[in-house]
């Protein structure tokens, strides 16, 4: 008899549900929201590329002095921080990259709330966009729920409700208000394959910290290229270099396709979060610089991009945000310096890091 | 309408809100209209049919006891039972019989096949009407007077899809002496609820993806390892699954203040095949006991007899399950199981004590319960053969659970021994706040990490 049996009470079945829900929570602050989990996640999981990209970045500010800057993207702000830091002699800045493969300015947000709660730790923050122009694409970028995966670790109860009405799409708001109130759910199926190999998961995950700085800041790009490719704008046809089936179906799908109506979507998404990344160094001596991207290696025609709204450019006019010349780096949009339909290769990234750390460095003088 | 969705979840609590708001003389008028309103919610067309069953049904209890004993008597009876049997019979064995008709005539199985969608529930609210009948027949029950409370009876949401199948007595003696329930009431009817969730959505989804992964497609997974695998994740799949949406059904029962019998004592405990019966589908076994086996003659007839009689109870529970060879052989492999378990043990009682020789055989119950289970799960006799073949002969292969689901099926049964031996949950549910709030919390927690969400499964028994 190891529990001792009481009369029930009037109001029994109400606090027991009550404090069974706040048991809940308590378990999932302990296990979620503590960093306990967040630190043992699967380093190639997207939540898991997040999390050891914020520690990376953490645990390298203090080697930094004041001259730090920092870049946030997604998998197109491909460029070499160390070929960057090269030119720290002339340009007097170091280059950091906090980019995420996938993620979008809601991600890049949470990534620098957490990574800057000074707000003063960087001299610059460098977001490369794809346009200074706001254009609605296929989908609304608004209610992508990868978001949701890649800063499940991030969310404080205080962001359940702005984070779970930044999305328009009812299911959706439904998922990202059950993924930031029970983290659980989103950590789910990474807890299943920890639980399956725990010792594996320690193992690699202490691995990939020792490893993730010099990996990363190491890495070279492949040096293919897709010369050969040539887009008829007119006939919307493409030839493409032999045996290259990844770049014809890419192409396919998402580089020859006829301006989709526009929405507004994308504009005020990029307003929202943005605005919102804006207002967080607002008053701050960190200075905001936008660039645009290298756009591919045959970007498409003036005719074709359909430009109603432009949201970057009227950001340039606020204090402390910088729009850098959107022409700079067109040069680089040659197939030669490309690897697929919007990727540069190392060439393209070699020449992209000297580019930028010198364009940087002129803006913030 | 599925019990595991946030629309029932709210149908639910406006439901109870309702319930509790509305003056005592009203309430029952409001459980019969959400209960026709969540079948309507499945099909709106088959709420004539069970209106009509109910309308039979009713009529026939009040035309029974009013007729005196005797043929007469005897005849209301048989056309009760004809129409139960005739529309179940209809919606569920005539494509069954239709198929196997035209191979016997040489013809195509598809010659005399109908486009016949089968009524949710219909053999667990038929069964329930029947017995009503049969007991009003033997007097046993008064017949009901008030159609809304037999409609009641048959309809009542919480047990209308899946059961348990509930007695006429019982459901009658708490709609007429409603009263509310108690705190402990209340309190254990939440932890049911919370208890049957987490059980389907945590352990029974989990398991249903590898089970429906394995037999939608068993040729693709060849080798033992992938055979047991499969069988192994079904079959805690569907304990998980029906007792779970038992024990929402029981809680949400409690809430409104009626009390619905045990269908499970945790089956995979069981140290025989007769004691699996008495801890399986308990208010159907019971049924079958009742209606059926007693009536043949029981065990009152010598061994033979008896043997027939099992024989007999089981081939017709199988193919209450559904209209098909599989569960025809299913019923059978039961009947024998019990048969030879009957003729090894004779007329000693089963014995229930823990004691060394316990795990070996309850290993052995559960291990034959495995292969019955092959034949309910696999999609037709060929698929069966198939899987019994991989299961005992299939040579090596990649076993389809993950570690984790080992971890849950220990999980399990270290929480059914707790609960046979020491009545963990039974303790649990009626302890002071704050062991009963961690309780909660630790299956709510368990919902969290192990459900699966974004996807619907189905119940297994709504299909029957």
């Amino acid at each position: 008899m190891w529990l001792p049996c009481m009369q029930p009470r009037r109001g029994r079945a109400l606090w027991g549900l009550v404090f069974g829900l706040a048991g809940l929570f308590s378990l999932d602050a302990a296990i979620f929201r503590s960093g306990l989990y967040t630190s043992i996640l699967e380093p190639e999981s997207s939540a898991g590329t997040f999390e050891l990209i914020l520690r990376r970045e953490r645990n390298a500010q203090p080697w930094y002095g004041k001259n730090l800057v920092v870049t946030l993207g997604d998998s197109r702000f491909a460029y070499y921080p160390r070929v960057a830091n090269e030119h720290t002699a002339e340009t007097g800045l170091a280059f950091r990259q906090a980019g995420v493969a996938g993620t979008d300015a809601r991600t890049w947000y949470y990534m620098l709330r957490d990574l800057d709660p000074t707000h003063d730790r960087y001299k610059a923050v460098v977001i490369g966009v794809d346009d200074y122009d706001d254009e609605d694409g296929a989908y609304d970028i608004g209610d992508d729920l990868a978001t949701l995966h890649y800063v499940a670790g991030r969310l404080r109860w205080t962001d359940v409700a702005p984070f779970t009405l930044s999305f328009s799409d009812p299911a959706a708001r439904f998922q990202a208000l059950r993924g930031s109130l029970f983290k659980g759910t989103v950590f789910q199926r990474d807890l299943l394959a920890f639980l399956s190999h725990p010792q594996k998961r320690l193992a690699n995950v202490e691995f990939v910290n020792g490893g993730y700085e010099e990996w990363t800041y190491g890495y070279h790009e492949t040096t293919q290229n897709v010369v050969g490719l040539k887009i008829d704008w007119e006939r919307f046809t493409a030839e493409f270099p032999p045996g290259n089936d990844q770049l014809r179906d890419e192409v396919a799908r998402f580089i020859l396709y006829r301006p989709y109506p526009q929405t507004g979507r994308r504009a005020a998404f990029r307003r929202k979060w943005f605005g919102q990344l804006l207002d967080y160094y607002s008053g701050s001596p960190t200075m905001v610089v936008f660039v645009r991207l290298p756009r591919g290696p045959q970007p498409r025609p003036e005719n074709l991009v359909r430009k109603v709204t432009h949201t970057i450019r009227d950001f340039g006019a606020r204090p402390g945000v910088v729009l850098a010349n959107e022409h700079a780096f067109e040069s680089l949009e040659h197939p030669e310096l490309f690897r697929d339909g919007f990727h540069l290769n190392d060439e393209g990234c070699t020449r992209l890091s000297e580019m930028l750390a010198r364009e940087i460095s002129g803006l913030l003088k | 309408m599925l019990f595991n969705t946030t629309q029932f979840l709210v149908f639910l609590v406006v439901v109870l809100a309702l319930f509790y708001g509305l003056p005592k003389s009203l309430r029952k008028y409001l459980l019969l209209a959400a209960s026709y309103y969540f079948y309507a919610t499945w099909n709106v067309k088959f709420l004539a049919l069970l209106l009509t069953l109910t309308a039979i049904d009713y009529a026939s209890g009040l035309w029974l006891e009013r007729v005196p004993a005797g043929r007469r008597r005897k005849a209301v009876l048989i056309f009760s039972l004809a129409a139960n049997l005739g529309f179940l019979g209809f919606f569920k064995y005539y494509n069954f019989l239709a198929g196997n008709l035209a191979l016997g005539l040489g013809r195509p199985s598809n010659s005399f096949l109908l486009d016949i969608v089968l009524p949710l529930g219909i053999s667990f609210h038929t069964f329930q009407s029947m017995s009503y009948v049969v007991d009003v027949y033997r007097g046993q029950q008064r017949a009901v007077r008030n159609p809304v409370d037999y409609a009641l009876f048959i309809c009542f949401f919480p047990q209308l899809v899946a059961g348990p199948i509930v007695r006429a007595r019982d459901f009658f003696r708490d709609l007429w002496a409603w009263q509310p329930p108690t705190s402990a009431e209340v309190s254990r009817g939440i932890f049911l609820i919370v208890l049957g969730l987490t059980k389907k959505m945590a352990f029974a989804d989990q398991f249903a993806k590898v089970a429906n992964g394995y037999f939608g497609g068993a040729a693709a997974h060849p080798g033992a390892p992938a055979a047991l695998s499969g069988i192994f994740a079904f079959a805690l799949q569907i304990y998980f699954d029906f007792s779970g949406y038992t024990d929402m059904a029981i809680g949400m029962a409690k809430l409104l203040g009626f009390h619905f019998p045990i269908n499970f004592r945790r089956p995979y405990l069981a140290a025989s095949i007769t004691d699996f019966w008495r801890r399986w589908h308990i208010s159907l076994s019971s049924w079958l006991r009742d209606y059926l086996y007693i009536p043949l003659g029981g065990s009152r007839g010598g061994n033979l007899a008896t043997y027939r009689n099992l024989m007999l109870t089981m081939l017709l529970g199988g193919l209450w399950h559904g209209a098909s060879w599989n569960f025809l052989i299913w019923g059978g492999y039961q009947g024998v199981l019990l048969s030879i378990e009957r003729l090894i043990r004779g007329d000693r009682p089963t014995s229930d004590v823990w004691d060394w020789s316990y795990p070996p055989r309850a290993l052995l119950t559960f291990c034959l319960a495995l292969i019955g289970w092959v034949f309910f799960r696999a999609a037709d006799l060929h698929q069966s053969r198939q899987v019994l073949g991989q299961m005992f002969a299939g040579g090596q292969g990649a076993l389809l659970l993950e570690p984790w689901h080992f971890g849950l099926a220990g999980l399990a049964l270290i929480l059914s021994i707790g609960e046979e031996r020491w009545e963990w949950f039974e303790r649990a549910a009626r302890a002071p706040v704050p062991v009963y709030a961690a309780a909660l919390a630790a299956m709510l927690f368990c919902l969290e990490t192990f459900a699966v969400l974004d996807a619907a499964i189905p119940f297994i028994y709504f299909q029957f």
